[in-house]
């Protein structure tokens, strides 16, 4: 699982400050194909701030971001997500006045290529094209088991479906790769091994996922590589078992709870590909 | 030649303290309510009608006494309001019925004066009439008052918003209703004060504005959206913008007209209000928020 | 199939509603209520397109006054100035209002919420002044006379019931294509916009393209309703082009139901209907209707005629809105 497989995002010196305060320095960091990666680190120790470095929400006073072979740095946001690089949100970013397919279908928008002017006359292409997103909507929803509750209005659902949800939504883009933000936050143990789950069906069927988490047992669970962020900078990088050992990461973050040389959960997470 | 110039900056001067005062009221709504308050040309209608109609002209009182009635009735109406129709329209998350809200408020004002009051304009003769003469230029007296009164009135609010207890309430309010009702400071009551003091400061205006206007329904359609490119112009949400951008507009309408057709006075003031608005929205003194 | 039923009883409230506007001249047989008619229908024209803007992105538009009397004018001048048929007008105003589309497009992006009203309300001012001012092409405050009606083959449209019919025909198709926008992913992307900006963006929608496409569809049927009326009136004057005017079709917006097609129809008609249904009330009339509009902004947001559903709700359910129970 360390054989050097293509690189899918690429972030080079990576350099944003804030008022005088740098968020984040100098962090480079490679993701590959077929890898699951997740960044780790306190809290403030940059990780929303890279997040939104890469999906184009800021921009960085220094530094390169590469997806797919291009290079996107200051790119408008819509145009990264075009190019395959999908997301989900912390707090989850649903749009809150639809139902679950609602919210599948404008997940679809950028897939169905006619333009408007198209669209106003040719009525049959359009028809089909409609009717083609929501057959695909259809597939996503069964995918995720979320098929009986399409019509739900996702404000009545629970936290745990309304995370399958917005994921849903993402898988629509058809992305290259998705990025996680805090994945696991808000959810109930039973719910996070379920995602977790999907997360590995998701990525069974060819999607990168890259994620950014705090919840220890789901990084231990899933990742094949880890970067740790603190103040801002990367101070350690490579296999779980490496990082999790290593004194630093300890020093900074995980305390020694996860320093066990018989805690092969990490293992598990190669095996898993 | 120089008592033109002398007439045009008196009078830009002004008008444009005139446009500083509604910058204010409706700022100060703004600050403690998050609403822009569409209908305060229609508070300044009233207290204008209320002065002349009401007080003056059908109770004959004297205009001391006419002035300070017709202030407490534009406080009391306008605490009502608050009450009855800003608190509960807060609460509303879509912006279009909070503006809908107040625009369809004012309405219902402007109907109510036409019905009691009728279409016919009035007029109070021999209120702030005639002109003072400065340096060989005749100024119309009403000029005078009014840039007299305005500096008072700024002068009176300053001292009330810094050193009063509920002046110093509705500055909490103003920056963070959370921490000031966590505070102990009842907002709602806050909000009503500084809705009436709004309303006053209308009925400040509009009594300011007989001599210059004369008394009819849309007397401050204009100066109620110039008060807005004020508000704009100078620093949206902050006091001392408020009366920096008033003057601009006052001023440089004016000038304006010295090298445009007249007809394109009132143009100058959407023309900056647009263009602030896109390119420095946060106005001359603002902070970038 | 839920989604599609709801579509089949959506067609279905607006097929009706437009039969019953076809046949009211025969059971109504006024000339007077046939003209207020006529203005109804304009008015709905103009309303379908502020939907888009403020029924569907929720960004708040007082610019249609100012929209209207642009398109209104540029047919009537393409008329009268150039005696170009009444066809070529109605082009010239749909021109006019991807260009308006175009200009006001580009500053929703940046301004928001209130300021936007304000940018709005500043655009229409502005319109009325220059239209009042620029005597020498707009004709200034005695405004255009002697607009030809539009001709179809030899057949002009004059007359209270040939309009009646012509801007019906025109209403109805103006509204299948308001109706297939909205019921697309345009529709869906224009929601979701208003909804959740950030997550729409991280799909990959361009919504700075969505939004002025929704501007442009906004300013040219409102240039469509000023054309329509120019040619039916023969007249026009910037008199009654005031912010007054947007603020008028704000609430037929807010009346009808926001967002909903068979709304803008249904809002059009009861604004531009009631002042005469109401006329027995006299000179009290304005002040009632802005009462009942202020109440409906507060407690029916979703429009007059969802009074029914709520209704509905408290008799049978004894309480509103009996949900599926949240964990």
């Amino acid at each position: 699982m360390s054989e050097k497989t293509p690189v899918i995002l690429e972030i080079k010196n990576l350099t944003k400050r804030f008022a005088g305060l740098t968020a984040v320095n100098d962090f480079s960091m490679e993701i590959h194909h077929n890898r699951i990666h997740t960044l780790i680190g306190p809290n403030g120790s940059g990780k929303t701030t890279t997040v939104n470095l890469i999906t184009g929400v800021l921009q960085p006073n220094e530094g390169v971001v590469t997806f797919d072979g291009n290079v996107v740095t200051n790119n408008p946001p819509y145009q990264i997500a075009r190019a395959g690089l999908g997301r989900t949100f912390q707090n989850i970013k649903l749009f809150s006045a639809m139902t679950v397919l609602e919210n599948l279908m404008v997940g679809g928008h950028s897939k169905v290529s006619q333009s408007l002017p198209a669209f106003l006359l040719n009525i049959p292409r359009a028809r089909r094209e409609e009717k083609l997103l929501r057959e695909k909507s259809y597939e996503v929803l069964e995918f995720l088991g979320l098929a009986k509750i399409k019509d739900e209005q996702v404000k009545n659902l629970p936290y745990g479906l309304q995370k399958m949800t917005e994921l849903g939504r993402t898988l629509m883009l058809e992305p290259k790769m998705i990025l996680l933000d805090e994945p696991a936050a808000g959810l109930i143990p039973s719910e996070r091994s379920q995602f977790v789950e999907t997360l590995k069906m998701i990525y069974g069927k060819g999607v990168d996922l890259f994620l950014i988490e705090h919840n220890m047992d789901v990084v231990m669970n899933i990742s094949h590589y880890i970067t740790v962020l603190n103040f801002g900078s990367k101070i350690a990088e490579g296999a779980p078992a490496e990082v999790v050992n290593n004194p630093e990461v300890i020093k900074a973050y995980l305390g020694e709870r996860f320093k066990n040389p018989t805690d092969t959960v990490s293992g598990g997470a190669a095996e898993n590909a | 030649m120089i008592n033109s110039i002398m007439q045009l900056l008196v009078s830009g001067l002004a008008m444009g303290f005139i446009y500083s005062l509604v910058a204010i009221e409706y700022t100060l709504i703004w600050n403690t309510t998050g609403l822009l308050n569409f209908s305060h040309d229609k508070l300044i209608t009233l207290g204008a009608y209320v002065f002349v109609g009401s007080y003056s002209l059908h109770l004959g009182l004297p205009i001391p006494l006419a002035i300070v009635c017709s202030l407490l009735t534009l406080w009391v109406f306008g605490a009502l309001m608050a009450l009855v129709i800003f608190i509960p329209l807060r609460k509303k998350t879509s912006t279009l019925f909070a503006i809908m809200g107040t625009i369809l408020v004012g309405k219902i004002i402007v109907e109510g004066i036409r019905l009691l009051y009728g279409t016919f304009p009035m007029k109070l003769t021999g209120f702030l009439a005639g002109t003072v003469h400065i340096g060989g230029t005749a100024i119309a007296t009403a000029y005078i008052a009014t840039i007299f009164v305005s500096i008072l009135l700024v002068a009176a609010l300053q001292f009330f918003l810094h050193y009063t207890k509920a002046g110093k309430a509705i500055r909490c309010v103003s920056q963070n209703q959370k921490a000031a009702s966590l505070m102990g400071i009842n907002v709602n009551k806050s909000i009503m004060v500084t809705t009436g003091i709004s309303a006053a400061i209308c009925c400040v205006i509009g009594i300011m504005i007989t001599p210059i206007f004369t008394t009819d329904l849309n007397m401050s359609n204009m100066i109620g959206l110039k008060g807005f490119s004020a508000g704009v112009v100078g620093g949206f949400g902050y006091l001392p913008g408020a009366i920096v951008g008033g003057l601009i507009i006052g001023i440089v309408e004016n000038l304006a007209i010295s090298i445009l057709p007249s007809v394109y006075k009132d143009v100058v003031s959407f023309a900056l209000l647009i263009l602030f608005l896109l390119i420095r929205p946060s106005g001359i003194l603002g902070k970038k928020a | 199939m839920l989604h599609t039923i709801k579509q089949h009883n959506k067609v279905a409230y607006l097929i009706l509603i437009f039969a019953i506007i076809a046949i009211v001249p025969f059971i109504i047989n006024d000339d007077y209520f046939i003209s207020v008619m006529n203005q109804a229908l304009i008015n709905g024209v103009v309303v379908l397109g502020l939907n888009f803007i403020t029924g569907l992105t929720g960004q708040m538009n007082l610019g249609t006054g100012g929209i209207f009397a642009l398109g209104a004018y540029v047919s009537a001048l393409f008329n009268v100035a150039l005696g170009l048929p009444a066809w070529v007008g109605l082009a010239g105003a749909v021109l006019m209002g991807f260009l308006i589309g175009m200009c006001l497009g580009y500053p929703s992006l940046r301004i928001r919420g209130v300021y936007l009203s304000l940018t709005t309300i500043g655009f229409t001012e502005i319109v009325r002044l220059l239209l009042n001012n620029l005597v020498g092409i707009t004709g200034g405050t005695q405004g255009v006379q002697g607009i030809a009606p539009f001709r179809i083959f030899s057949f002009a449209v004059q007359g209270h019931r040939s309009n009646y019919y012509f801007i019906l025909a025109l209403l109805v198709i103006l509204s299948w294509v308001s109706y297939r926008i909205v019921h697309s992913k345009w529709g869906r992307a224009l929601k979701a916009l208003r909804d959740n900006p950030d997550a729409a963006e991280s799909l990959g929608i361009n919504i700075s393209s969505v939004k002025i496409m929704a501007f442009t569809l906004a300013a040219i049927y409102g240039c469509i309703g000023g054309s329509l009326y120019v040619h039916m009136t023969g007249y026009v004057n910037p008199s009654m082009f005031t912010i007054d005017l947007s603020i008028k079709y704000v609430i037929m917006l807010m009346v009808g139901g926001i967002g909903l097609v068979r709304g803008n129809i249904i809002g059009a008609l009861i604004v531009t209907l009631l002042p005469e249904a109401l006329r027995f009330m006299g000179d009290y009339y304005q002040l009632v209707f802005y009462i009942i509009v202020l109440l409906g902004a507060i407690f029916l947001p979703d429009g007059w005629l969802s009074i029914v559903g709520v209704l509905k709700e408290k008799i049978f359910t004894g309480n509103s809105k009996g949900k599926a129970a949240k964990t």
